[in-house]
């Protein structure tokens, strides 16, 4: 426990040191949202969110957008955070320090993780609690249901970082790397659009990430007033993913980390 | 830039063919970004282009036997218009930066060339593969989505983007010499890049801005030289009379480029002289 702490206290000073990365992270969902209602807006004029209803079923076009802008930037902070985190420590020259320390990966990896919670958390309440305090006062209250709704699908999301911290280690390029894998995530899981909207066949590989459901079960929670129980559905598919991605990917590190270690993977660049 | 490197035309020539096959074996070295900017690049542009489907209503959606619809087309330039800004302040801007970090300023300042050719030996690479990234997304969305673009008025177009080029290399060396003074580039590249995206009716008119920001839209220079290229690719209305608009955009053109020579100039002797160049 006392290494689990020391770690995440370790993630947080290092997200406080940088405080305008975690501004960028508050800002981009206003930005994208504002760039998409602006160019929708200009094509569809006057029409715009009666257009933008026939095929959402809301005319809430910012809270729309908001929820899903909110979720891509957790997304991104833990697959930045916990894919590029062992290749941070290899540039700095440190990984071999904190391999060498008696802490279990597993507790390294969750430590990273636990911080992340954090940082989500905080961008989940700024960006959405504030948006939907100004745009939908009335709705406020739904946030928790939603929020608990992130919660849950941040157990996948860190099983998917344990992933790409395996394949960075492999591979180096953590950045191209999750630069792709952070567009490709925007893209499948319907950040800024139904993912109904996708080709029948995307929409398999979208069946498969969180944040697919994460996205949709908010904006039924925020903008069709439902109920977590409602949703039991994509509820017991997030906890089906919440076992299987950590499993997975903590199966993929330790093996890339074992074969690392034989082959000296690790003091390459 | 300096009194000592001012060469004649065939040297400066040399220098820029030296200087652009040195950035074009660099981005070679590294495959893997290579590859990221050809992948990465096309899923902004249908990220953004499935986010906009929303605001279309669903019977023209399809492509019809027209061609795509004036909407589409406009964005679509739009995003052309964010690629090829990139290049000021990504690439051009970010060269001088790049050699800090990478600890070999000290020797690109002290090769006898003339240190604005050795960025535009950059610019043209970036032109390069830039042009080649946008070829390939016309070429996907033909093949995909059955969408061809089409140019209204081809030399009009090629009139502009020569224009709008030479403002951006105008503003990409005053953006490398901003890298001199101020090592925090990424957060102002990044605010620079989001004020284009919102202000300069890249992506949608500035009609669509309030009254009050709208005034401020007009005071930026690729305002004009956005309208200017979308005019002659769409016909869309001009935001100026038409003859004031060219002369506006010529005025941009060059005054950004001369801009950017003189400040990059100043920029570097004032650092010189503090010894603040390769400090990073």
């Amino acid at each position: 426990m006392q290494a689990l702490a020391a770690i995440f206290w370790k993630g947080l000073r290092h997200h406080m040191r940088y405080p305008g990365e975690f501004v960028i992270f508050l800002m981009l969902p206003f930005l994208f949202t504002f760039l998409i209602l602006g160019m929708g807006t200009a094509i569809a004029g006057n029409n715009a969110s009666a257009y933008f209803a026939a095929r959402t079923g809301t005319t809430n076009i910012v809270i729309y957008e908001i929820l899903g802008g909110a979720v891509w930037m957790t997304s991104w902070v833990v697959v930045e955070d916990v894919g590029t985190a062992i290749r941070d420590e290899q540039i700095k020259g440190t990984l071999e320090q904190n391999f060498l320390a008696p802490v279990r990966r597993f507790t390294l990896l969750v430590g990273l993780s636990l911080t992340d919670v954090v940082i989500t958390s905080a961008i989940f309440l700024l960006v959405v609690g504030v948006s939907v305090a100004v745009v939908l006062p009335s709705s406020f209250v739904t946030i928790i249901p939603a929020f608990l709704a992130l919660l849950l699908g941040l157990i996948p999301l860190f099983g998917i970082g344990f992933l790409f911290a395996g394949f960075v280690v492999r591979f180096k390029e953590p950045y191209i790397f999750i630069q792709i894998v952070n567009l490709v995530f925007a893209t499948l899981t319907g950040t800024y659009y139904p993912v109904t909207l996708l080709p029948y066949w995307v929409q398999l590989l979208s069946g498969v990430l969180p944040q697919t459901y994460v996205i949709d079960d908010m904006r039924r929670i925020v903008l069709a007033n439902q109920t977590l129980v409602n949703l039991y559905g994509s509820i017991f598919i997030l906890l089906a993913l919440a076992l299987a991605y950590p499993i997975l990917g903590y199966a993929v590190f330790r093996r890339i980390e074992r074969k690392a270690s034989v082959t000296g993977e690790f003091s390459k660049y | 830039m300096n009194s000592r490197n001012i060469s004649c035309p065939s040297r400066l020539i040399e220098e820029f063919k030296a200087s652009f096959l040195k950035d074009l074996r660099s981005y070679f070295r590294y495959p893997a970004w290579v590859i990221g900017e050809f992948l990465s690049t096309p899923l902004w542009f249908f990220f953004f282009a499935l986010g906009v489907t929303l605001f279309v209503p669903a019977a023209s959606a399809a492509t019809s036997e027209r061609g795509p619809s004036t909407g589409f087309s406009y964005f679509f330039f739009g995003f052309i218009f964010l690629i090829l800004f990139s290049t000021s302040v990504w690439g051009v801007g970010q060269s001088v930066r790049n050699e800090q970090e990478s600890g070999t300023l000290e020797q690109f300042f002290l090769a006898p060339a003339n240190r604005a050719t050795l960025i535009l030996g950059r610019w043209a690479r970036i032109f390069l593969t830039d042009s080649l990234i946008i070829s390939y997304i016309t070429l996907l969305l033909y093949l995909v989505g059955g969408i061809a673009v089409t140019i209204l008025n081809p030399t009009l177009f090629l009139l502009s983007i020569g224009l709008y080029e030479l403002s951006l290399i105008g503003f990409g060396l005053f953006m490398a010499g901003l890298t001199v003074r101020i090592k925090a580039y990424n957060s102002i590249g990044n605010a620079i890049f989001f004020g284009y995206m919102i202000f300069t009716g890249a992506l949608f008119p500035i009609a669509v801005l309030p009254q009050p920001v709208r005034y401020f839209s007009m005071l930026i220079p690729f305002t004009y030289l956005n309208d200017l290229m979308r005019h002659a690719a769409l016909g869309t209305s001009m935001i100026l009379p038409e003859s004031l608009e060219y002369i506006v955009a010529i005025l941009a053109a060059v005054g950004m480029l001369t801009f950017g020579f003189v400040a990059f100039n100043m920029i570097e002797e004032n650092a010189r002289v503090k010894g603040s160049i390769a400090t990073s």
